[in-house]
């Protein structure tokens, strides 16, 4: 039963990446193919900000770093080696492969830190880097890096930068699949849950946590290296925008962080919604419409969206016995 | 100089952050929206920024009670307060921004009084009246808070809450009632500050996301809710800021002061003035 179901379930998700890759080639407007490499874009940034975020409690805020980092190197590599189309996309692995080493070297010392002071730390880093690359000249400093863009039509390098980001985007999805069933992500769980009751129980605590962090720091940059190509210009406010790295935390705890489908319902609706609002109202009006969500959200739902679809009644009554427990328990 | 009005500004956040486990991301933005009132009411009706506090005080501190009611109070008994909280204010954060930028909309601003370029002359060195104002409103704010934990009973229970929150709601604290109070206090206070920073720099809406930065750096180098601390930390940043200026090109000096919070952060999470956390 199990495995025709699971199987059942492995053909819609084959069928439906299927017509996403086909998509950019029916020759709907460019736009909307634009459109959905965004969204991409952003379900693979907070997928992979969830395997440290989500699993392991650690609320990065410095994962734009990890973007802009990425963004650079492909840059960089791509000018400095005169790399062909082709070679210029595939660059972003190795942009992916520098990221997973900086998160390794910044995550040593500050993966010791913990709840708020973590997700301080982190936002620090990401200003660090930011002002550090603008400060430096061969780095493009305050102008900027250029990227040849390909002799093509626009329909063509957009969906070819669209396939890449699938394949960034199944990626980073089929990580964090593999984490939420294996031994790596329950004791990932165990750690969010109670870390030193988790470290007596045999579980290395700052080794876990060291690869789920470098983990996640894999498939940022990768998309930060094709978000470079597709941009053709990088400068230090766009890829190292502190808002992106604000926007990754929230549409993975909109959703649901430590869920599978969590972040990617929140990157999509949260990129749908903010795109739509946009197109309608005022800029600004659209912000605050942006900000009451993320507060009525965090109110009626503070588990995130995923709560609300398994929110049956077997489940609302574990939920309310279990608030009259923890009632009780505060009962002095 | 500069410093007391960070240690201002961060003596309110500090308090949400300690007492009730309340990061407000927000807190900035109503310190600029006291700015932004201080400003109009200086233009449309020639009230002077210094008595603006009188009524941009009483009014932040009526909408922080309003919105801890009905906004943070509903989340306070969620597993991880800390980090629903910080999303909520964000999203505060948010709403107060574009509300900003649709009443003023995003030109920076400056406020100049009748006494901006004047002058004091102390001996060798020279003040000037707006610095020494902000100045003076910081030290005076600081005082204000320090009294009122130390010696009103709304303030003791305030502590008792930060110490025991159980316990002292055994000893008939109220604690939603403390809660909205000191939250209403800590926005008051950031109402100041926002106020004592306008004096001493140009804002904008965005301005609020720097000053952001600087809170953290106060709160952290001083210690989570310790309001001396706090104000120490304010100086000594001041310092570090004030004289890396005279040493650094200007677009360096924020880069030595994210380096040196997170150096701080590494080393001493639980501030330089505190033995443990």
């Amino acid at each position: 039963m199990i495995s025709s179901s699971s199987r059942r379930i492995f053909a819609v998700i084959t069928v439906l990446l299927a017509c996403l890759a086909v998509f950019p080639w029916i020759g709907v407007p460019v736009y909307f193919v634009s459109l959905l490499f965004i969204v991409c874009m952003f379900v693979s940034l907070s997928t992979s900000w969830n395997l440290i975020g989500g699993y392991a409690g650690y609320l990065s805020f410095g994962h734009v770093a990890f973007f802009g980092i990425g963004a650079y190197t492909t840059a960089l590599i791509a000018k400095g080696l005169h790399l062909s189309h082709f070679w210029t996309i595939l660059s972003s692995v190795p942009a992916g492969f520098v990221a997973m080493l900086v998160a390794i070297a910044v995550g040593y010392p500050c993966l010791r830190l913990r709840g708020p002071y973590f997700a301080v730390v982190t936002l620090c880093f990401a200003f660090v880097v930011d002002l550090g690359v603008k400060n430096l000249d061969i780095l493009g400093g305050p102008e900027g890096l250029w990227l040849k863009s390909p002799e093509l039509p626009i329909e063509t390098i957009r969906a070819i930068l669209f396939e890449a980001m699938l394949v960034t985007m199944v990626l980073s999805i089929a990580l964090s699949y593999w984490t939420g069933r294996s031994k790596f992500g329950a004791g990932l769980r165990a750690i969010k849950e109670d870390e030193e009751v988790a470290q007596t129980m045999a579980i290395n605590a700052p080794r876990l946590k060291m690869q789920a962090f470098a983990l996640s720091a894999f498939c940022p940059g990768m998309a930060g290296g094709i978000y470079a190509y597709y941009l053709t210009y990088i400068h230090t406010d766009i890829v190292f925008d502190m808002m992106i790295s604000i926007l990754i935390v929230l549409m993975a705890l909109f959703g649901g962080g430590g869920t599978l489908m969590g972040p990617i319902i929140g990157a999509v609706l949260l990129t749908l919604i903010n795109e739509g609002l946009s197109t309608f109202v005022k800029a600004e009006l659209a912000r605050i419409i942006y900000g009451c969500l993320f507060i009525g959200v965090i109110i009626y739902l503070p588990n995130g969206i995923m709560e609300f679809f398994k929110n049956d009644r077997c489940r609302f009554r574990m939920n309310k016995l279990k608030g009259i427990k923890s009632e009780l328990r505060i009962e002095p | 100089m500069m410093g007391s009005v960070y240690a201002l500004l961060g003596i309110g956040f500090s308090l949400s952050w300690g007492v009730m486990k309340v990061i407000n991301i927000s807190h900035a933005a109503f310190g600029l929206l006291a700015a932004f009132l201080a400003h109009s009411l200086l233009q449309w009706l020639g009230i002077d920024p210094i008595l603006s506090v009188v009524i941009s005080i009483p009014f932040l501190f009526l909408i922080a009670c309003f919105i801890y009611r009905f906004l943070i109070a509903p989340i306070t008994q969620a597993k991880e307060v800390i980090v629903s909280s910080m999303i909520l204010t964000f999203g505060i954060a948010i709403i107060l921004e574009n509300l900003m930028l649709l009443i003023w909309s995003p030109d920076p601003r400056v406020m100049t009084t009748g006494y901006t370029s004047k002058v004091f002359v102390l001996g060798p060195f020279y003040f000037q009246y707006p610095r020494l104002a902000g100045f003076f409103m910081a030290v005076i704010g600081v005082l204000i808070i320090q009294f009122f934990l130390k010696k009103t009973y709304t303030g003791k229970a305030v502590r008792a809450a930060w110490q025991q929150p159980e316990a002292a709601q055994l000893y008939g604290v109220n604690l939603t009632r403390i809660s909205m109070i000191t939250f209403g206090l800590a926005v008051a206070s950031a109402g100041a500050g926002g106020i004592c920073m306008a004096f001493l720099y140009t804002f904008d809406p965005h301005t609020h996301n720097l000053w952001l930065i600087y809170l953290f750096l106060v709160v952290i180098v001083g210690g989570v809710g310790n309001v001396l601390g706090t104000a120490l930390a304010g100086l000594i940043v001041g310092v570090i800021t004030g004289l890396s200026l005279a040493f650094l090109p200007y677009q360096w000096v924020n880069l030595l002061t994210f380096g040196l919070l997170m150096i701080i952060l590494i080393f001493r999470p639980q501030g330089l003035f505190q033995s443990e956390v």
